[in-house]
């Protein structure tokens, strides 16, 4: 072992060593630590020891200072111990006297205290033992006592404690809820709101309100069920609220029902209904608070109505509406601002839309844009009203704009703008100006004399050519009374005429005035009254026309047509006194030639008795003319006398009596009508025809067709030969007087002219068509 | 620190390196305490930073693998002086989960002033089990080498990861899979 490894060694032990001493001080420092912690826990445990202690006797120390009373008793009741508050309460004391408790007890209450105290005997402990005890004479207490057993160590009970509890109290207590239950009843009574109590349906309780809105009486309505008077307005909601209630998720609503009134009537009434639960958690009774909300359900929808009638007003209004708030945002537009603005965004959309930038986005549409703009903004920026403000649009139109900024409790909070398309009304102002214009100059201009006059006749204007036809100048009229300034000689009329222009009468009517130069005019007055704008008659608008000349000449013609008359009549009788005094020389001549040719006869020769023959066919030929002269000049108005004929009979009558040859036949193609007109005049008529047509057949069978047509306004017969014919030339000549085709001797030409004649007077034509050789058909038509 | 660890090193420095290392690293450490140690006290932790600092000079070993070797020494010298508590062990991976709530305790009970570090669970199965090693020492390098000793005493192997959370080694989570 070399010294290094012997001096490391020594270190090492010497280490070691003072290690181990290390240790020894270690352990010992230990071990005293323990001996003062044993000592210390001795110490502890004793103090511990003391306190428990200390804390019995306090335990005892509570019982006897509780502020309930506490006592302790044996098996028979005797008190062992009592706390002060004990002998407060039963006003006696064991330090003093014995006492049994069972001596307090009340007689009503014996049987209950024996039972009670056997249960404690059984169980242990007794709870809530209520009775009655008798203090001394006339002092009774309600108490509430708790008690339990105490045992001995042989677990033998040998006593027990109770707290006794003074609940005259709580007795008082429950006196007093039954008053505030009183209390309660008066307030539900006098609610004003109608409170039932609902049990299964059944109306158990209601107060004086509920009453008062149904009408029924209390007795009736605990008779009935409350669905008899009630019904929910919303079923749905009614359910599955009650399906809530049920489910105790909630334990009370409100929700709106109609109840039915006695008198037949409803009310709806907002009801909160709550429910009162039992124990079990279940629903024993159900109370409804019935507000009558009738009238304010009235008065919203009314509300809700006028609300729609405005904002369908607004919408529908023929004025662009247009309301900001006070941030320029846009809160309102209807469609006519949309129409007018040309926006194709619907009215709700453009809410909330910036107006300064709506503006300079629509600027295009102004005539002026930029002074447009300016304008707005200084109008909102001033806030105050501005009507009337008229804007250009750029396609022509004009807008007419209102400003009104709306203030809401004094603060500004926005503004309406209106805006109307003034250019129709702008356009027909003007259009009304230039038609005013125009008449103003007919007037002045036209060939009427213009007056007006007010009510007094006091003449407000006149036109130039009233001045001309009355030759009085303008200024020397105007504002004079009328019928002072002209001469009128019929100055009554006039007068008359203006006073019934004030009840609204027009009319016409001719005055005789005397002009400024003298001479008598004629005027023709049409008048009609002047009205003002609210329809009262201001006064009278008369036009004049001179009608001087169409007087004089009309006075010429009556005087010609009278002079007609005279010389008509005198033509007639003249006709008559000539054909008269023609015909009986014509008799007296026809006579003479008879006597001659009877009392000659052997006398004259062939050739004289064949002139004498032709004399007397002459004087013949020469009466018919007379007759037919005479015929013609009696047709006219005066003599008709008209009745229903039978075109028929007339036509039987007719065949009876003219000479029809024996080669012609007449036939009636259909059945002729019954006419109103004169029955001899008719007949002449057609028998004119007739015995024209049987005489011009030369063919071997000869017929004539009588035929009969019906047009809305006449009657179209026809008359058809398959005779000679007439040629065209003689067509219309036929029918003027002494003309005649052919120159039979029988013929006089008179007939056809007689046949016009009638006609005429039946307001009917007569017409032909002929052709030579095979015959003529003559049309007339008569009047209905 | 408690003392039992110092006499514990110093012992496995003697019997690995000699009693002349054992002197040396005590010169060269000029310790408060002058290298005595007695398993009942308690010396700064300092003093065993100074030793292993100077072990690792006079050896030229890293610090790591000396701390990891005194682990492995460590475990037996514990299990010699306290043979009951590793006797109430079955299997490795039952003594690793009950470290905190078990073996610690005891170690508390006869030294209250114990610094001891903590281990957490967070996995655990029949052959396996994760814990994170939280010291302000941060030797976690002498946790490893008493973990893997713990498998060697019960005759078994582990693969044991680590993983540094906190680069100072003073919070590290250990992966251990049991072999076979």
């Amino acid at each position: 072992m070399d010294s290094k490894e012997v001096t490391v060694l020594k270190k090492a032990l010497a280490r070691q060593i003072k290690a181990r001493k290390q240790a020894e001080s270690i352990l010992e420092e230990k071990s005293k630590e323990l001996y003062d912690t044993t000592r210390h826990l001795k110490e502890a445990n004793n103090r511990l020891e003391d306190i428990l202690a200390e804390k019995v006797n306090e335990l005892d120390g509570i019982f006897v200072n509780l502020i309930d009373p506490y006592v302790v008793m044996d098996m028979t009741g005797n008190i062992i111990k009592m706390n002060a508050a004990a002998k407060e309460f039963l006003c006696a004391d064991i330090s003093v006297e014995k006492i049994n408790l069972n001596s307090f007890v009340h007689k009503d209450y014996v049987e209950y205290t024996y039972n009670s105290f056997k249960s404690l005997v059984e169980v242990g402990t007794i709870k809530n033992y209520r009775a009655k005890l008798v203090i001394t004479e006339g002092i009774e207490k309600y108490v509430e006592i708790n008690a339990s057993l105490i045992f001995n160590n042989n677990h033998e009970p040998i006593g027990a404690q109770g707290v006794i509890r003074d609940i005259n109290q709580e007795t008082e207590i429950k006196q007093l809820l039954g008053e505030q239950r009183k209390q309660l009843d008066i307030i539900v009574q006098n609610s004003p709101l109608g409170i039932v109590l609902v049990q299964n349906k059944n109306i158990i309780k209601v107060n004086n309100t509920f009453i008062n809105l149904l009408g029924y009486t209390e007795a009736e309505l605990k008779t009935m069920s409350i669905h008899d008077v009630s019904a929910a307005e919303d079923p749905e909601q009614r359910e599955s609220l009650f399906q809530k209630l049920e489910n105790g998720e909630i334990d009370n609503f409100s929700i709106i029902y109609k109840y039915f009134k006695k008198d037949g009537g409803f009310i709806l009434g907002k009801t909160a209904i709550s429910i009162v639960r039992n124990q079990n958690g279940s629903i024993d009774y159900k109370v409804g608070m019935i507000e009558d909300i009738t009238h304010e359900i009235e008065a919203e929808k009314q509300l809700q109505d006028s609300e729609n009638r405005l904002s369908k007003l607004i919408a529908n209004l023929h004025t662009g509406i247009l309301v900001e708030d006070q941030n320029r945002k846009i809160t309102l537009t209807n469609k006519m601002f949309h129409d007018i603005f040309s926006v194709n965004i619907s009215p709700e959309k453009l809410k909330g839309f910036d107006c300064v930038k709506a503006i300079k986005k629509t600027k295009s549409l102004f005539k002026n844009p930029e002074a447009e703009i300016e304008r707005a903004n200084a109008i909102v920026e001033n806030k105050k009203l501005v009507l009337s403000d008229e804007i250009e649009m750029a396609d022509g139109r004009i807008l007419e704009r209102d400003f009104i900024p709306i203030f809401s409790e004094n603060k500004y909070t926005g503004h309406l703008w209106t805006y109307t398309d003034v250019t129709i009304s702008r356009n027909y102002k003007q259009n009304l100006e230039s038609e005013k214009e125009k008449y103003r100059s007919i007037i002045a201009n036209m060939n009427l004399g213009l007056v007006e006059v007010d009510t007094n006749e006091i003449v407000q204007t006149v036109n130039q050519s009233f001045t001309k036809m009355s030759g009085i100048p303008e200024e020397e009229i105007i504002g004079k009374k009328a019928t002072d300034i002209i001469k009128i000689v019929n100055e009554d009329i006039v007068t008359s005429k203006l006073a019934s222009r004030l009840n609204g009468k027009s009319d016409s009517y001719e005055i005789d005035v005397i002009d400024a130069k003298g001479n008598l005019k004629h005027w023709l007055i049409s008048g009609a009254p002047k009205y003002d704008v609210t329809g009262k008659v201001i006064g009278s608008l008369g036009i004049h026309l001179d009608i001087t000349e169409q007087k004089t000449f009309q006075n010429q013609k009556e005087q010609l047509v009278q002079e007609l008359e005279k010389s008509n009549q005198g033509l007639q009788e003249y006709a008559h006194i000539v054909s008269h005094d023609l015909k009986s020389p014509l008799r007296s001549i026809n006579a003479l030639c008879s006597w001659l040719n009877e009392d000659y006869t052997d006398v004259l020769d062939e050739a004289g008795k064949y002139n004498l023959k032709m004399m007397q066919e002459k004087v013949e030929a020469m009466d018919n003319l007379i007759d037919g002269i005479l015929k013609y000049s009696t047709i006219n108005n005066d003599t008709i006398v008209n009745s229903s004929v039978d075109v028929n009979e007339v036509i039987t009558e007719i065949t009876d009596i003219i000479f029809i040859p024996e080669h012609v036949k007449i036939i009636v193609t259909n059945k002729l009508p019954t006419i109103f007109a004169d029955r001899t005049k008719i007949h002449q008529l057609i028998q004119n025809f007739l015995s024209n047509a049987v005489v011009h057949i030369e063919k071997e069978k000869g017929l004539v067709e009588i035929g009969c047509e019906e047009t809305p306004t006449h009657w179209v017969f026809s008359i058809k030969d398959n005779g000679v014919g007439i040629p065209k030339e003689y067509h219309e000549k036929i029918f003027k007087i002494f003309q005649s085709v052919g120159n039979k001797e029988r013929s006089t030409g008179i007939g056809l002219s007689i046949v016009k004649k009638i006609i005429d007077l039946y307001e009917g034509k007569v017409w032909l068509e002929s052709e030579i050789g095979v015959g003529t058909t003559f049309f007339f038509s008569l009047k209905k | 620190m408690k003392g039992v660890v110092f006499t514990e090193f110093l012992e496995m420095v003697e019997s690995k390196f000699g009693l002349e290392v054992v002197d040396t690293i005590i010169e060269n450490s000029n310790l408060p305490s002058e290298g005595i140690y007695t398993s009942v006290g308690t010396y700064n932790f300092n003093e065993m930073v100074s030793l292993i600092t100077n072990l690792s000079d006079e050896v030229k070993a890293p610090m790591g693998d000396l701390i990891y070797a005194f682990g492995l020494y460590l475990f037996d010298g514990l299990g010699k002086s306290h043979p009951e508590v590793i006797q109430n062990y079955t299997n490795p991976i039952d003594l690793l989960y009950a470290i905190e709530d078990h073996i610690h305790v005891h170690v508390k009970k006869l030294y209250p002033d114990a610094e001891l570090p903590s281990f957490k669970i967070l996995d655990k199965t029949d052959t396996s089990i994760s814990m994170i090693y939280t010291s302000s020492r941060g030797l976690y390098r002498l946790a490893h080498g008493l973990i893997e000793k713990t498998f060697e005493h019960f005759n078994g192997t582990a693969i044991i990861n680590y993983e540094l959370i906190k680069e100072d080694g003073t919070e590290v989570k250990f992966d251990i899979l049991q072999n076979g």
